[in-house]
């Protein structure tokens, strides 16, 4: 598969164009809030600025990233800021669907090993009707509350059974969390470029 | 700080806690917002409650009490989003999909050992030994009173081990990650370590059985009031409201930076079982966490409880070890 797609998945790399004129100092000035958050450490090398958070704050506005390289380069006519940012977090929602298709298979293997033996199933049915021949509360058949059904006899053949454990929870997280990576992998990568645009802009 | 003093103990001296409701801001805006913001909570309560009480035998199960929790969490997360009461508690998208985790674990993985060791497995083992009629004088009680002592008696159950968890060291390591939340959104309350979940949902209410309604009925309590508990939306929740149910102002206390105060508010849904035993503190916090707000990592939430314990041990032994023999 080719590596850069793969990289991809939570690597994000971009560029902006820099006003004719602007140095790398003036350019990682406008920038340094963003890197004095907690948990965050960094590290000007020249036109180059690298950085690693760990632990970072909630409120932190590249919280998603862990770590990352911004270089102030030559363009042709003006300067351009590159950057180059990883996400753990993002790797791990794009993982977090396949954990769960997973976890649906061990469910489904749980359940059939775990049959309720037939005479579980007798003893619960007998259970619940003993339950629904209780009588009623005198105020509740006033008030008009539904009184409760007789449980309906379960055919034997039927191979549906109420208390196996099911997987549409884990299939309905797998859908969830590719959602969540789409949204996330598109929209942080447009929301840093806002943020870095934002910063610059004042310049 | 100096703090506040409240029965025998001074609040707010380490961390920022409002204590009193008249010194809580209140819900500003037109008579609109005010309307929606004073008569949202307990009308969604009453409606699901009369949901509840009249829908037809055919609707009335899990099932459609699962539907209507995850349509009232994504009603409630609109809200976060319109209506933040803090912006330092904003949600962000690495904050709900870390938060999405913790649920999906509790709908998946949890639901799934819950069966084997946990409080499912219990109920199913107590049910299976009893004799009915001995119990018909429970299921004979009106719903709605079946639906309060099922919920009050589990609450206070959970009330207990809560305030076990923030006692007892062993507890306490399984209850420490959920303590490193730095702010309250909807989906928080799943936000910890499994351990805990599973010790947390081990309450009294499996020792005995009720009706399926009464039970949904139940439900429907901790779902329009313990919701509440973790949720970036200000109220203003009438004063009865307040005695009687745990709200985001007195969670937020219990989450608060301030040791004092996290020592109070343990109840779930009842914060009335808080005043009954003199820890309930009325008020709310803004900062909130452990460690001056060190986030936790999911990695390490997840080992916490084995590590922190292992290290203790160590710590122990290894003074023990170092003692002089007499």
């Amino acid at each position: 598969m080719n590596h850069r797609l793969v990289q991809w998945i939570w690597h994000v790399k971009g560029s902006l164009a820099l006003a004719p004129g602007q140095t790398s100092d003036e350019v990682f000035a406008r920038l340094d809030p963003l890197f004095r958050e907690t948990g965050t450490t960094r590290q000007r090398d020249g036109s180059r600025l690298r950085f690693r958070k760990r632990d970072q704050a909630a409120q932190d506005r590249m919280a998603v990233f862990d770590g990352g390289e911004l270089r102030v380069e030559r363009g042709a006519e003006a300067p351009v800021l590159r950057y180059h940012l990883t996400s753990r977090a993002l790797l791990f929602c794009f993982l977090a669907p396949l954990m769960f298709l997973v976890v649906a298979r061990l469910t489904v293997i749980v359940g059939e090993y775990n049959k309720p033996t037939p005479a579980e199933i007798a003893a619960k049915e007998k259970r619940e009707e003993a339950k629904a021949a209780l009588p009623m509360s005198p105020i509740d058949t006033f008030l008009g509350a539904p009184a409760p059904e007789k449980p309906k006899k379960k055919d034997p053949k039927s191979k549906d059974d109420d208390d196996k454990p099911r997987p549409t929870a884990a299939y309905v997280f797998a859908g969830i969390f590719s959602v969540l990576y789409l949204v996330g992998r598109i929209g942080q990568a447009r929301l840093v470029r806002r943020l870095f645009t934002a910063r610059l802009s004042t310049l | 700080m100096d703090g506040v003093r409240v029965g025998k103990r001074v609040i707010g001296a380490q961390s920022p806690v409002t204590v009193g409701w008249e010194n809580i801001p209140k819900v500003q805006g037109g008579p609109l917002r005010l309307f929606f913001f004073t008569w949202f909570q307990p009308t969604m309560l009453f409606a699901l409650i009369a949901f509840w009480y009249y829908a037809p035998n055919s609707i009335a199960k899990a099932s459609t009490a699962v539907g209507i929790g995850i349509g009232f969490k994504i009603l409630l997360l609109g809200l976060e989003w319109l209506a933040p009461r803090h912006e330092s508690w904003r949600l962000t998208w690495k904050e709900l999909t870390v938060d999405l985790f913790y649920v999906s674990l509790g709908y998946t993985v949890l639901r799934l050992i819950e069966g084997f060791i946990g409080s499912d497995a219990v109920i199913e083992a107590v049910q299976t030994s009893f004799d009915w009629q001995k119990l018909a004088w429970f299921i004979g009680l009106p719903l709605l009173l079946q639906a309060f002592i099922i919920s009050f008696v589990f609450d206070f159950g959970q009330y207990w081990m809560h305030r076990g968890m923030h006692n007892w060291y062993p507890l306490w390591v399984t209850h420490a990650p959920h303590h490193y939340i730095t702010q309250l959104n909807v989906n928080k309350g799943a936000v910890g370590n499994p351990v805990e979940l599973f010790l947390i949902g081990l309450g009294i209410g499996g020792l005995f059985d009720f009706l399926p309604r009464a039970a949904l009925l139940a439900g429907s309590l901790g779902l329009a009031v313990g919701t509440y508990q973790h949720i970036n939306v200000r109220f203003n929740s009438p004063r009865w409201w307040r005695f009687l149910f745990n709200t985001t102002e007195h969670h937020s206390v219990h989450h608060s930076r301030d040791f004092e105060a996290s020592r109070s508010n343990y109840a779930s849904t009842w914060v009335v079982i808080d005043r009954m035993f003199g820890t309930c503190v009325d008020g709310e916090a803004e900062l909130l966490g452990m460690e001056g707000g060190r986030p936790m990592s999911i990695r390490e939430t997840m080992v916490y409880p084995f590590a922190d314990g292992w290290r203790t041990l160590k710590e122990r032994l290894g003074r023990r070890s170092v003692m002089p023999a007499e």
